[in-house]
């Protein structure tokens, strides 16, 4: 079954938005917070889709397989999977994720067709999370696993393992006046020269020991609370920032030293391939695009080092990072 | 092609087929094997002798300009470079000239 799609302008989530830089039109039942407007100016002509599974398609589609799928991906606690990316030809990419339900990526990345686990409300998290990125890939961009956020219209993005900081000073460039792109992935396109770096969800978060140190004006600037879980407070800014040049990418190292950024002359390819986002897509084209990616950040310049001490002052460092930032990025 | 005496892979011509891309950095060359997803680090020089390679007739014309540029004998060059060469073909990254597997 088909989900009419009638693009009524409404509540969150309807109609024409745009993430990772492809353009979406999404099932009115469906809403993913914090995606941007559709523009017209995203990189991708089509429109991906994104609908809900009404009755049983994307089981009728796996099950019609002749060829078995092949495990792109999967992550585990321990013991217990958490979430697997499964590979066929003829279907496309198979997400599941434990708690969220499963997302069927057509093989050419312009359809999602959602199952959702129906024990859980804030199912289409993943959506964001993992699904838009994954159909990002496939249609021609590279995500960055980085927190994001515009400053003087150059982006800026960092780059870390987790824990390493990254939301918590993405969240303090927005309180001293950033835009945000996203605290968790971020959408680079090479057109001709340069480099162009598209909002994912703008969804900030914090964690609540963090939250509890913001005062009633720094929380506001973050944007809208909408719900906490796993320790975790989420703000959903104002909408996403448009697409912006890519000014930089800072990587996070832990170093006792006060907090310093430096220009990586001789940056280490095997990091930046590192810091992508997506291990499921495998094709040469998408190898090929993820290396050439790499090597434009490499070769313009925009590989930083930002040492940062354990417990810094997310505050502080954000200070720091925005007058380097104002001077390196022009 | 491992199977070639020194001679015969000197007087043999190297290219890149066309699954495997390599780009430059400045403390490192990294080559993908488009066919196997996997990525192969080469330092500088290996960098710098590979390119001779891509440029060059075949795998022997390449000496005399590396010895120039490293100003080395060109003995040692040649080692290097038949070393370099035959870890290249080993790991598919470099197939000589007749090599139908390309």
């Amino acid at each position: 079954m088909t989900t009419p799609l009638d693009g009524r302008p409404g509540a969150e989530g309807e109609g024409r938005r745009t993430a990772f830089g492809i353009a979406l039109s999404i099932d009115p039942r469906i809403s993913i917070p914090g995606l941007g407007q559709s523009t017209g100016s995203d990189t991708a002509d089509r429109e991906s889709q994104i609908r809900l599974d009404d009755d049983g398609e994307l089981d009728r589609r796996w099950q019609a397989l002749t060829a078995a799928p092949t495990r792109a991906r999967e992550l585990r606690f321990g013991e217990t999977l958490l979430l697997s990316v499964d590979f066929a030809e003829a279907a496309g990419y198979l997400l599941w994720t434990r708690d969220f339900g499963r997302v069927l990526i057509s093989p050419d990345g312009l359809e999602l067709l959602c199952e959702p686990d129906p024990a859980n409300e804030d199912w289409a998290s993943i959506l964001a999370a993992q699904a838009l990125p994954l159909a990002a890939t496939i249609r021609g961009l590279e995500v960055f696993h980085a927190s994001g956020i515009v400053l003087e219209d150059r982006a800026l993005l960092i780059s870390g393992p987790p824990g390493a900081g990254k939301s918590s000073l993405a969240a303090a460039l927005v309180r001293a006046g950033g835009r945000l792109l996203s605290d968790d992935a971020v959408a680079l396109q090479l057109d001709t020269d340069e480099l162009i770096a598209h909002a994912g969800a703008a969804m900030l978060q914090l964690r609540d020991v963090e939250d509890r140190r913001l005062s009633e004006g720094e929380r506001i600037a973050l944007g809208r609370p909408t719900s906490s879980s796993e320790g975790k407070r989420r703000y959903l800014s104002d909408g996403a920032a448009d697409p912006v040049p890519l000014g930089g990418l800072f990587l996070i190292e832990r170093s006792a030293a006060e907090p310093a950024i430096e220009r990586l002359e001789a940056v280490d390819p095997f990091a930046l391939i590192a810091s992508t986002f997506n291990l499921s897509v495998r094709t040469p084209a998408r190898l090929r695009r993820q290396l050439d990616v790499v090597s434009a950040i490499a070769s313009h310049g925009l590989a930083y080092r930002l040492r940062v001490q354990p417990g810094v002052d997310a505050t502080r460092l954000a200070a720091i990072v925005q007058a380097q930032f104002a001077v390196v990025s022009r | 092609m491992s199977q070639l005496s020194d001679q015969e892979l000197l007087n043999a011509r190297a290219r890149l087929p066309q699954h495997v891309v390599h780009r430059s950095f400045v403390a490192e060359t990294v080559v993908l094997n488009l066919r196997t997803g996997k990525y192969h680090g080469l330092n500088p020089t290996a960098g710098r002798m590979l390119d001779a390679l891509e440029a060059s007739p075949t795998v022997g014309a390449a000496v005399p300009e590396l010895a120039g540029e490293y100003g080395l004998e060109q003995e040692r060059i040649q080692s290097d470079l038949l070393t370099l060469t035959r870890g290249l073909l080993e790991r598919g990254l470099i197939v000589t000239a007749d090599d139908d597997a390309a």
